[in-house]
């Protein structure tokens, strides 16, 4: 994740809209999104989910606009569905993950040489084993499905946030008005939340932002290697990997459009968080 | 993340080009440029534990380098191979096989009693696979001549004389797997693991040469056997029914019968109990018998072998449909909504919710169907089983888990197996009250002593026609039975019907019923196999 070093920054010249615009835009077409999603999640309900025998392996067509699968099911309501459900995961996977970061950056920072070279340390060993390995590991120890899933992505995408904030927390905690308050007799958690706490909010929602289109890949990825979610459930991972056994029969919408789907979807929150951070970065902020 | 974006991007790419790139190439003149006695084939069945029949190795198809006592004709009907013929004793327990004296294996020395005699010694001190508990001793009493001794009258005990293949006993050593000798139609040439293996014809043969001199067995996924197929690199291959309705230049599909079954095993007894291991047994919805034949009659059969199999099998109603125990009164009138209502309404279930559940006191209408996690054969049927019964009030919830959860779960909930075997024996396992909760068998403790008596006495018979009546009198005898006419304890499904794309050249000869296991199966009489002039 590049969420730490600068982008050298391009020229603004050539581009009809400025940072900001770009933004917003972003902003609206991910809202437009995750309206879509939710409210199909909703209106499409169970109906496009069921079996029907009559309607298998269609191609794209006016009635089914994104095709069928091998069990006649309305491809469009499963990928509706599986984005939802990679949606709702990718939300709870990052969110926790981000309060366990600031938890232990602000620990890690205040709480004291010993807790901050236990802290420091597991950061390094969790940043040292493969992600992928170690998710498949948790979610297998929580017995799989989606409290599996939930753990395994949030146990895992912690350590590099917590390692920003840990340094945003260090710089903070010898500027003047922190070794001000400090003389005047103020608490260590009267520091963390009145001084510490809202400058590190800029750092918190840019790395949750980007901390979720890594989830929702993480999620897709071992729920497509089997150790997810359960292969009933209609995500995205599940509809890939079925869709694997259909390609050599010349099925391509089985795996493009969900594919494709949740590539946008990763995207639009990438660039979303990305520009975030030059937004909320002084040193970028006005270009 | 950059980087993963640009390979999800990529692998999109990759794969929309696979789905529309396949069917380019197609290479008719490489097929006819083999000689025309050589085959290549691509069907899958590599063993994991290499070519050794005292290990497991020839349980279906042809065991190529070995030959067996017995075999099994194109009706399934038992022939001598290596036997000049066998006697039982009145008392079932001593079985009598002459052997024919002119069988040599390929390293030229004969074949004898001896031989035969330490195979199966062999076969029951590995105890692997082929389940020789019962035979007391086995001994070479001249030349020609075994005598078999069992503990317990056993009729089945005649397919294992038509499976396990004889091993030279002056050859049998660490290395056999690997390198197998026997007296069967092929000599072994070469075996890369997970690659190929290549057999030549064995010309001290005893029974008819086969028309191949050289067969090429490639172990490949069924993506690459397909393209293999499709650049005219293989005569043979096995598919499964996503790709049946491809086009291959020089190709034609065929589809066989199976008894490669797939069903729903109910939990016959109610909730409470605890196998050894722990894990729970029984289940109060599936122990009703009302529960079981409405779900046996409401199902509609052919449409789950015309939708999920895409037409590629056929509807089964019991573990053996169309093999000489199979007992045709089995058959019932299915897809039957109506008299399914009627049948549960008279055992007392009632919709009284809102939500179109049935109810029976306060036990709602409603289980669990596991099915095995990777595979999309049983997930299909899983999935368009529980929308069949959705209207009838009673609500499936489907699971996929993997075989080791399954087998925790599986004394508990109903499970979607499949069985198929051209042993009678697999009857006794999957019904009989010995084999309650024993390993993947009889997991839903099914029990009734009438069936257990036709069982023993099939058994127990001397002749295969006599077992054969009791057989199928186990199923239903007019009054009860373990078919869905009875206790019905199973819910059988479909059979799958076996696909295979063979050039058009390519006669395999009269191919019968096809057990459990896709693939190696077709080659049991591969020795007919040979190419149109």
């Amino acid at each position: 994740m590049n969420s730490v070093n600068t982008l050298p920054c391009r020229n603004s010249n050539r581009r009809r809209l400025n940072r900001r615009q770009h933004t917003l835009l972003t902003i609206a077409l991910a809202a437009t999104l995750l309206f879509v999603l939710l409210g199909g999640a909703l209106f499409l309900g169970e109906e496009g989910l069921s079996v029907n025998l009559n309607h298998r392996n269609m191609p794209p067509s006016l009635a089914y606009p994104l095709g069928t699968d091998w069990l006649g099911r309305d491809m469009l309501a499963r990928t509706v569905q599986g984005l939802s459900l990679s949606f709702g995961v990718g939300l709870t996977a990052a969110g926790i993950s981000a309060f366990i970061a600031l938890v232990l950056g602000l620990a890690a920072a205040l709480g004291g040489k010993r807790l901050d070279t236990i802290i420091t340390w597991l950061v390094d060993l969790f940043l040292a084993v493969p992600h992928l390995v170690l998710i498949i590991l948790i979610a297998f120890v929580f017995g799989g499905g989606l409290q599996g899933v939930i753990a395994g992505v949030t146990l895992t995408h912690w350590p590099a946030l917590t390692r920003l904030l840990r340094a945003e927390v260090l710089q903070l905690r010898s500027a003047e008005f922190v070794l001000v308050s400090r003389r005047l007799g103020r608490s260590r958690w009267w520091v963390a939340t009145r001084h510490l706490l809202p400058h590190l909010k800029p750092q918190l929602l840019v790395g949750f932002l980007l901390l979720f289109p890594h989830a929702i890949l993480h999620e897709a990825a071992i729920t497509f290697l089997g150790f997810g979610l359960s292969p009933h459930r209609p995500a995205i991972g599940v509809i890939l990997s079925e869709s694997m056994h259909y390609l050599s029969a010349g099925s391509w919408w089985l795996a493009f459009f969900p594919g494709l789907a949740l590539l946008v979807m990763v995207r639009m929150f990438d660039i979303l968080g990305d520009n975030l951070r030059l937004l909320y970065d002084p040193r970028s902020a006005r270009e | 993340m950059r980087k993963e974006i640009a390979l999800a991007v990529l692998l999109l790419g990759l794969a929309a080009l696979s789905a529309a790139g396949c069917g380019g190439v197609r290479n008719r003149a490489e097929r006819a440029e083999r000689p025309a006695n050589e085959l290549v084939v691509a069907i899958g069945g590599e063993p994991e534990a290499g070519f050794d029949p005292t290990t497991g190795w020839g349980a279906y198809g042809s065991p190529l380098f070995q030959s067996t006592l017995l075999a099994r004709d194109h009706n399934l009907t038992l022939v001598n191979d290596l036997a000049a013929g066998h006697e039982i004793s009145t008392d079932g327990l001593t079985w009598t096989v002459r052997l024919r004296n002119d069988v040599k294996f390929s390293d030229d020395r004969p074949l004898t009693a001896e031989d035969v005699a330490y195979t199966f010694s062999a076969a029951a001190r590995s105890g692997a696979v082929i389940d020789l508990n019962n035979m007391k001793s086995v001994a070479a009493v001249d030349g020609q001549t075994v005598k078999f001794r069992l503990n317990q009258p056993q009729s089945t005990f005649v397919n294992l004389l038509a499976r396990i293949g004889i091993v030279p006993r002056h050859a049998h050593g660490p290395d056999y797997a690997v390198r197998p000798l026997g007296s069967g139609p092929f000599k072994f040439v070469q075996w890369d693991r997970g690659q190929q293996l290549i057999v030549e014809a064995n010309p001290l043969y005893h029974g008819q040469q086969p028309y191949f001199q050289r067969i090429t067995f490639l172990f490949m996924s069924d993506d690459a056997a397909l393209a293999a197929a499709k650049a005219g690199q293989a005569d043979l291959i096995a598919v499964p029914e996503a790709f049946a309705r491809q086009e291959i230049a020089g190709m034609r599909l065929l589809a066989l019968d199976s008894v490669d079954n797939r069903g729903i095993m109910f939990p016959f007894v109610a909730a409470g109990g605890r196998t050894k291991d722990g894990h729970p047994v029984g289940n109060d919805v599936t122990a009703d018998l009302a529960i079981r034949r409405a779900i046996n009659i409401a199902i509609d059969r052919q449409a789950l072998a015309d939708g999920v199999l895409g037409g590629f099998g056929s509807p089964a109603y019991s573990s053996s449909d169309g093999l000489p125990w199979w007992n045709p009164e089995t058959v019932i009138q299915d897809a039957n909504i109506d008299l399914a209502r009627q049948i549960l309404a008279d055992a007392g279930w009632k919709e009284s919710g809102n939500d179109g559940l049935l109810e029976k006191g306060d036990l709602q209408a409603q289980f669990t169907l596991v099915y095995p996690a990777a595979d999309l054969t049983r997930k299909g049927l899983s999935l368009a089983v529980a929308d069949q019964l959705r209207p009838l009030g009673i609500k499936i919830d489907v699971a996929g888990k993997s075989w080791e959860v399954i087998q925790a779960m599986m004394h508990a909930n109903a499970v979607l197996f499949g069985w198929g075997s051209h042993d009678p024996l697999e009857m006794y396992n999957l019904y009989s009250s010995e084999t309650r909760g024993i390993g993947w068998f009889n997991a839903g403790f099914y029990s009734n002593s009438v069936v257990d008596g036709y069982m023993a006495k099939a058994l127990a018979a001397t002749s295969e026609e006599e077992a054969n009546r009791y057989w199928q009198k186990a199923q239903w005898d007019g009054q009860t039975g373990l078919s869905a006419r009875g206790d019905a304890p199973w819910a059988w499904l479909v059979n799958l019907d076996h696909l295979y794309f063979v050039s058009e050249g390519l006669d395999l000869g009269r191919q019968r019923i096809q057990p459990h296991g896709h693939g190696w199966p077709v080659t049991a009489n591969i020795t007919e196999w040979r190419r149109k002039e």
